[in-house]
């Protein structure tokens, strides 16, 4: 190991440390730059990302700590005005899930969990705050409702992280840092899904 | 102050003293080492060593704590360069944040800057189009600015001499407002660009698609590996440094060249204060700088003084070396120094889609680019109620069909999809602006940097004939895609301040006549010849191609007339 790859590993140890002990429901339990964290809201997070990208034969969110990701990025690469609406849309979420089902999200079965998903897919999509996965600075995000934020912001991280993860970049897809190539004449023989 | 120690002065005295290390000063230090001067390079910034010193270079996207987005605080704190497209995670460190060297925009100016040893010559987009015949005219015959001291001609074989050493690849086309050049293999166009440049040449006439020229190593020469640089490797990061020396820059190419002659000293963290102007001997004998470290003020002397501190820094220092001789800023005698500024305008784009051409898709990544309008606009005569014109970017690419609709098992199989989607296409307007008095830079000697030295206070906005070139670029280019077929065709302009598109020039320009210019024909101060300007504060217009590959040549030229006056004691 040589020693950026070390000093990186022991970052992300003590960045993670910061977020590991979720103890008891209601006290805050994950202490960020910008906000305290509560066990349950941690839990809503990290079934929203697997939601939205499921384990199936290869990792899901929660395998590649994607949820981890979507408060990382929360706190450090998010507006202030944001992080707040965030935490209200939150709220909302809840209270939506409540009257849709009289429980809370945790506690949905998959399919329940899918309908209440649904009900924000007919709106616009989701992108993640400051950057969208195209790399693409956005000037002026979308102003929606802060329930619809904090959904497409979670989605949008989720998404973003996942695109980007190790994981993804090796086995899905294979990016080449070097050397890289350049065929401009590529033929596509069958345009199906791979 | 200066300390006086004669033994010391003798070590303080080089033979040639190079103000900045970006793209013209590497160049300047290069040349002049090679014809066997000892030179001293300031730099304001800290160093960077080749390789050594690019920490993001081999890092992969995931690597980044962020995967490439800055954190908030930081972007907040920086809302100018943070306007920059390549100012994110992995390039950072080597652009000047905001509030470290302060300015004032008495109109809005995005300035973006890199102080380091290489400067912005790490960062830039590598775009390298020889200027033509058409720009070297231009002010003469649109009776605009002044006229240029030399033609096309007089540059011709200085491009010449800069392109077989930084390496350059392009085609060669045969156009004339675009000469050709001393090439390595182009990078390819793809299906739909050689569909479009096809189109183009057989529908309109004196309009041309090329493959973008770029300062990359496509096929590397015996002298490219001799600077210990290799082949492009097709990464396209290129903005973290290349442990390849696959782009040039100054740290991979010009620099570690001079150094190897053993006549390179560099000195980073030296601020340039001033240029000492002796009176008795009625020219330039040093240049003054604050170390940065110690804040401590010192001195440097000698016999040739180039000053490549990029267009508006060098500005600066000009305007605030003042003499007995020279109250308002050396070599000022017209009053013209840091008036006319111009720059270039990016501010339009145009996208559309584009069917058909299902049986091709590309692999991997074009350090070019992709393709390059040459500008069509006003070049054999004036046919617009516009001056000038424009290039146009364009480029087309084919990605996988990612629908960010949807969540769950088909949503999460579908964002590894392999099945394309349909071709798009894009275009962004790269004009020429008019260098006018009204556009200028001046001191504010009321506030200060850190160093002591004023801040410039920034002048310089869009007019009337920007306005007009925009919207033709609109019409010109809707009318090209709809008559190529591409569909569902969206222009977008946008309000971004003058700066942002990084090619900011003049202030310095040369001329014939020492009353209305500030440099002759060899880019030597008409007031005092052994201070010479060869950076983007040199230029007379603007023209509409990147300005970089023509300071190199400027810069090469101007050195070889230096040391030849030099020698014959003019100098």
């Amino acid at each position: 190991m040589d020693r950026r790859t070390a000093i990186r590993n022991l970052a992300l140890v003590l960045s993670s440390a910061a977020i590991l002990p979720a103890c008891t429901k209601d006290n805050p339990t994950a202490h960020f730059k910008h906000f305290d964290v509560t066990g349950d809201q941690e839990a809503l997070i990290a079934d929203l990302a697997e939601t939205i990208i499921p384990k199936t034969t290869t990792p899901g969110a929660k395998d590649l700590n994607l949820d981890k990701f979507v408060w990382l990025m929360l706190d450090d690469c998010t507006k202030k005005e944001d992080q707040q609406a965030f935490f209200k849309g939150m709220d909302k979420f809840n209270d939506l899930t409540k009257k849709m089902y009289s429980k809370s999200f945790a506690d949905c079965s998959k399919t329940e969990k899918a309908a209440i998903l649904a009900t924000f897919e007919k709106k616009p999509g989701a992108k993640p705050t400051g950057r969208n996965p195209s790399g693409k600075k956005d000037d002026k995000p979308e102003k929606k409702d802060e329930l619809q934020a904090f959904y497409g912001t979670v989605k949008g991280l989720t998404v973003f992280g996942y695109t980007q993860s190790q994981y993804f970049m090796t086995k899905e897809i294979v990016y080449e840092l070097v050397p890289g190539r350049y065929n401009a004449h590529f033929p596509v023989k069958n345009n199906m899904k791979a | 102050m200066a300390n006086l120690n004669i033994d010391s002065a003798k070590e303080r005295t080089f033979d040639a003293i190079v103000i900045g290390s970006g793209i013209s000063g590497g160049w300047a230090a290069k040349e002049l080492t090679d014809k066997g001067l000892k030179v001293l390079m300031l730099e304001r910034g800290r160093d960077v060593k080749h390789i050594k010193d690019y920490p993001t270079t081999n890092m992969y996207p995931w690597e980044f704590k962020h995967r490439g987005v800055l954190p908030m605080a930081v972007q907040e704190a920086n809302p100018i360069v943070n306007r920059c497209y390549a100012f994110g995670e992995s390039a950072a460190h080597f652009f000047v944040k905001d509030n470290e060297h302060p300015y004032v925009q008495t109109k809005p100016f995005d300035w973006i800057r890199g102080y380091q040893v290489g400067g912005k010559s790490l960062l830039w987009a590598r775009q390298t189009q020889r200027w033509s015949e058409f720009d070297f005219e231009g002010p003469a015959r649109d009776g605009f600015a002044v006229d240029w001291p030399i033609r096309y001609q007089d540059i011709a074989p200085w491009y010449s001499h800069v392109e077989k050493f930084a390496g350059i690849s392009g085609n060669k086309d045969g156009i004339a407002e675009l000469p050709d050049g001393e090439f390595l293999p182009a990078f390819p166009l793809n299906a739909v660009e050689e569909y479009f440049r096809k189109h183009v040449k057989v529908n309109y006439q004196n309009r041309h698609v090329i493959s973008a020229r770029c300062a990359h190593l496509s096929k590397p020469n015996q002298i490219h590996l001799d600077q210990g640089r290799a082949q492009c490797q097709e990464r396209t990061i290129c903005e973290r440094g290349c442990p390849f020396g696959g782009y040039f820059s100054s740290n991979a190419s010009t620099i570690p060249w001079a150094l190897k002659s053993g006549n390179l000293t560099i000195r980073p963290f030296s601020v340039v204060e001033s240029i000492i102007y002796d009176e008795k001997k009625g020219k330039a004998s040093g240049v003054r700088i604050v170390d940065t470290n110690t804040k401590k003020t010192e001195e440097f002397y000698s016999r040739i003084i180039f000053v490549n501190a990029a267009a508006l820094n060098t500005n600066l220092i000009l305007l605030n070396s003042k003499s007995h001789r020279f109250p308002n800023g050396l070599g000022n005698d017209s009053g013209v120094l840091g008036k006319f500024v111009a720059f270039h305008n990016y501010s339009a784009h145009i996208g559309a889609e584009v069917e058909g051409f299902e049986e091709w898709a590309t692999d991997g990544r074009n350090p070019a680019g992709g393709g390059y309008i040459p500008r069509f606009r006003n070049v054999y005569k004036q046919e617009t109620d516009f001056l000038r014109g424009y290039a146009c970017g364009f480029s087309a690419y084919r990605g996988f069909k990612h629908s960010y609709d949807g969540f769950g098992e088909d949503f999460k199989a579908g964002l590894a999809s392999k099945e394309y989607g349909p071709w798009r296409v894009g275009s962004h307007m790269m004009g020429e602006t008019i260098p006018k008095e009204t556009n200028f830079v001046k001191l504010d000697d009321s506030k200060k940097d850190a160093w002591g030295v004023p801040l410039l206070d920034i002048s310089v906005d869009y007019d009337d004939n920007d306005e007009k070139m925009k919207k033709d670029y609109i019409e010109q280019l809707t009318e090209m895609f709809t008559s190529a077929g591409f569909k569902n065709i969206q222009p977008s302009t946008n309000h971004q301040a003058p700066g942002l598109d990084i090619h900011e020039m003049g202030g310095v320009r040369m001329g014939k006549d020492p009353k209305t210019s500030m440099l002759n024909k060899w880019n030597q101060l008409h007031a005092c010849t052994n201070v010479f300007v060869t950076d983007g504060a040199s230029m007379t217009s603007t023209s509409c191609q990147n300005p970089s590959l023509t300071y190199m040549a400027l810069t090469a030229r101007a050195v070889d007339h230096a040391v030849s006056e030099s020698k014959k004691g003019n100098v």
